[in-house]
């Protein structure tokens, strides 16, 4: 236990040195890009020479970048993730605010994806039949059609034509439904394809036999025996995943007008707003590093083997 | 002597409202076209319907406001919020004419530097304090103030000095030189009246929560999704420019943000929002063809979609080159085919529904391509190398059109690819570079650019100064990209800013939009337009001067 302990005492010092270190190279990235970050922040108008001066003054950009950086960095250790220039509010504010939609939508996504692709998965492993074949053709298609795209038809479909869904639905659960799908949609061909190679590989192992010899049916096997096993590589994944629905949160969000993390960022790029930017790139960092801590530690509990693998 | 401007008494509205609405169709270009060609009136504004209050309207817009403070923010869509939340000192009718509105009337002295207005009694902002001439003060102070660090109100207000506060119901604002624009600017919502207790709060509350003595109040906004304003029920000062005094007939509006342009207009056909707007141009038959919708639209004022050549930098320094490109562009037949006749091509630099336009430019520089060519071989650009395009001593005659990859709306890129196909007819490289917004502000600010493609929409040919007057510097705030220092237009332009007599002012406008195309320093390309799509339940939807949309006189058909 105690060794467990240790262990996670160590990777959450770690994790500290990573956000600080995702939150500098997003503060690099944002001096690198070409263009003075003054004039782009006020939206390309031209502004007079005093507001110019003012507002490069009140941004910090008079003083030179060692102490720019000094600043921010003090400022982020002591948990200040400083102001909006565009949006005019506090960062902690505007993510707090933008977070929970953005988290309600990933989930709400992620839940559906997983559900149907490990039913598919579990309806077609190892199984040579024509409807594995169609739902790896289904699988295929799915992670190759672009989200925008499955947005726009499942608009047409479901909200311009039958009206069953509003276009843009802000906070009801009427209005998570069509952006969770289109979300789910990218995810459930990589999923399904993942589950399905994991049960395949478990269904040769020697457990699946004597559960059989024990006179087990051949869904209680698969459910009860194999499934298990085939979600290992689904928590490796936990990291893609979580990159993924952020990013996919972008698109639809933008689509189906939805408030939320995603398009708050890309805003916040296009318009060099470094405060806003950086403040997003802490909070994924954050929540990245301890998403893998806890995965590490879910192995350290599923497959007590890993213990002596993961330190 | 002053010049007295006394604001009409409510009897005589009625006579008034029928000639503006004439003058509204024939000068502004607005036409309200009725869909489907049905016996209904639905398209029309409805004139013999009696308006019904109730309700409320849902607008589906592109954009999004990034601070609702007037004094800062320079994007429309916060105009056209803005109008519902504030009052201005006076109104414009749809051609442009100035009204009474918080100020009753006002007297200008003879110098054009003294501006004295009477205010009206009895307004109350929506946090209850009464409006006053301390109001005024506050919120012109506010606006040039350098800590607002305005994006346009300030601008609108560069020849401003001071308000002086002479008693509550008269303040006298003080200019610093003529400025012939100031009650045109003090009419726009930028310039809105703000409660002053309101203005001691911070940025950010001025930007999140607008307090103005508007016909609706601020609600709520939510980020990325919608804003909501409710009716102001004391509402009793509605401006002289609208079609009914009291209350708004709206119970609220909500903006509803969709970027998108299909959702957008789903949105619309589904019956969800009952107004939306930026049609994309391929979608207006689909909109004339349904029944239970209308189609309205609006040439925007200002500076049309052009290019603006840079006459500093070779090989565009030549006159001969410039008008060879002026005239080498086939634009009615791009126009057409790109936004199916719903916008027009332009014909100057200012648009048709601009105050100041000339129309006795148009028709006068149709496509030649035979003088394009001739033109070039007369600049010396005579040789031809591999691939078809004219060189000069070895140098191939290139010319770059850069821009920003988020100005690229609109089907522009399309544009864009059109002159350049056609500039490719007479032989000229035009190379059409998008680039991040970064990298293109770069290129502005070091002036090394060939060409400027864009619009700026604003109510009078004054937009010409800010671009082309030697004093409008890049740096100083101007749009006076290439720092030209041009004599002529330097007389023409500053005077009309400053004379009062209108006289003068639409001559040097007129002199101006000729001198331009006579020298090729433009080529104007396209007149851009608000494509308004609306439900047939919403009557009295008008279009302001600026083309932007007002909801005051708007109201709902619950019959329908």
């Amino acid at each position: 236990m105690t060794s467990t302990a240790r262990w996670l005492a160590r990777r959450l010092a770690l994790s500290v040195l990573v956000v600080v270190g995702a939150a500098t190279v997003a503060f690099g990235a944002l001096q690198v890009v070409p263009g003075d970050p003054v004039h782009v922040m006020m939206g390309g108008a031209a502004p007079s020479p005093e507001v110019y001066q003012q507002t490069r003054h009140e941004l910090g950009y008079d003083r030179p970048l060692p102490v720019r950086y000094g600043r921010f960095l003090g400022q982020l250790l002591r948990g200040d993730l400083g102001r909006s220039y565009q949006l005019h509010r506090p960062v902690a504010e505007v993510i707090g605010s933008q977070l929970w939609p953005t988290v309600q939508l990933a989930l709400a996504g992620f839940g559906l994806a997983f559900v149907v692709a490990a039913a598919l998965a579990v309806a077609t492993a190892g199984r040579r039949s024509g409807w594995r074949r169609l739902s790896s053709a289904a699988e295929l298609v799915m992670i190759s059609t672009p989200g925008f795209w499955v947005g726009v038809l499942l608009l047409t479909a479901f909200s311009f034509r039958l009206q069953l869904f509003p276009v843009a639905g802000g906070d009801s659960l009427d209005g998570l439904v069509l952006p969770a799908v289109t979300l789910a949609l990218g995810l459930i061909g990589v999923f399904a394809q993942v589950m399905r190679e994991g049960l395949e590989r478990a269904l040769e192992q020697p457990f699946v036999l004597s559960a059989r010899a024990r006179g087990s049916g051949e869904t209680a096997v698969r459910l009860r025996h194999a499934l298990r096993h085939a979600l290992i590589p689904m928590v490796t994944l936990a990291g893609w995943i979580v990159g993924t629905l952020l990013g996919g949160a972008v698109l639809v969000e933008t689509i189906f007008s939805r408030e939320g993390l995603g398009r708050i960022t890309a805003t916040a790029i296009a318009g060099r707003d470094l405060p806003l930017v950086t403040g997003v790139a802490v909070v994924a960092a954050t929540i990245f590093t301890l998403l893998n801590i806890a995965v590490d530690l879910l192995y350290r509990v599923i497959d007590p083997r890993m213990k002596e693998v993961i330190r | 002597m002053n010049t007295r401007i006394q604001g009409g008494g409510r009897r005589t509205r009625a006579v008034r409202r029928t000639t503006s609405l004439v003058a509204v169709l024939a000068l502004a270009g607005v036409t309200a076209a009725a869909c489907g060609g049905s016996d209904d009136a639905s398209g029309t504004p409805a004139a013999d319907a009696t308006p019904v209050a109730g309700g409320k309207l849902t607008y589906a817009t592109i954009q999004e406001p990034g601070c609702l403070d007037p004094g800062y923010d320079p994007s429309t869509v916060t105009g056209v919020i803005n109008r519902n939340i504030f009052d201005s000192l006076v109104s414009q009718t749809a051609t442009g004419e100035t009204k009474p509105w918080l100020a009753t009337s006002w007297t200008v002295s003879p110098d054009g530097k003294t501006y004295r207005f009477s205010l009206r009694d009895g307004v109350r902002f929506h946090d209850g304090s009464a409006f006053d001439a301390t109001a005024v003060k506050a919120t012109f102070d506010h606006a040039v103030d350098p800590a607002t660090k305005s994006l346009y109100a300030g601008a609108l207000l560069s020849a401003y000095q001071e308000t002086r506060v002479i008693d509550p119901r008269t303040a006298e604002v003080v200019l610093e030189r003529p400025d012939a624009t100031f009650l045109q600017s003090v009419g726009t919502p930028s310039l809105g009246i703000q409660s002053p207790a309101s203005l001691r709060r911070s940025a950010e509350e001025l930007c999140t929560k607008p307090v103005g003595s508007g016909a609706f109040t601020f609600v709520s906004w939510t980020k990325n999704r919608d804003l909501v304003l409710a009716k102001n029920t004391a509402y009793q000062w509605a401006p002289d420019a609208a079609s009914h005094d009291g209350p708004a007939y709206l119970d609220g509006i909500t903006f509803q943000f969709i970027s998108d342009d299909t959702a957008r207009f789903g949105a619309l056909t589904s019956g969800q929002v009952q107004v939306v707007n930026n049609v994309p141009a391929a979608n207006i038959r689909t909109l004339k063809a349904n029944n239970s919708l209308q189609y309205l639209r609006a040439d925007s004022p200002g500076l049309t979609f052009s290019l603006l050549l840079n006459p500093t930098r070779e090989p565009l320094s030549d006159v001969r080159v410039r008008r060879a490109l002026l005239r080498a562009v086939n634009l009615d037949e791009l126009v057409t085919s790109v936004y199916f006749g719903e916008y027009r091509r332009a014909w100057s630099l200012l648009s048709p529904t601009t105050i100041g336009y000339d129309k006795s430019l148009e028709g006068t520089w149709k496509v030649d391509q035979a003088l394009a060519n001739r033109l070039l071989d007369e600049a010396g650009w005579t040789e031809r190398d591999g691939d078809g395009f004219r060189t000069k001593d070895g140098k191939r005659l290139t010319v770059v059109w850069r821009t920003g990859a988020q100005l690229d709306r609109d089907s522009r890129g399309v544009v864009a690819q059109g002159v350049q196909a056609d500039a490719k007819k007479v032989g000229i490289d035009l190379q059409y570079i998008s680039e991040d917004v970064g990298t293109f502000s770069q290129h502005i600010f070091a002036a090394d650019l060939d060409i400027w493609g864009g619009s700026y929409q604003r109510p009078d040919g004054d937009i010409l100064r800010f671009a082309f007057a030697s004093d409008q510097g890049i740096t100083k705030g101007g749009g006076n990209l290439y720092g030209l220092n041009d004599a002529t237009l330097d007389r023409l332009l500053n005077e009309a800013s400053t004379t009062t007599d209108t006289a003068v002012r639409t001559k040097n406008w007129a002199e101006a939009q000729q001198y331009i195309i006579d020298n090729a320093l433009a080529v104007p390309l396209t007149v851009g337009a608000n494509l308004v799509g609306a439900s047939e339940k919403v009557h009295g939807l008008r279009f302001e001067q600026s083309s932007n949309l007002a909801f005051f006189d708007t109201w709902l058909d619950p019959t329908k």
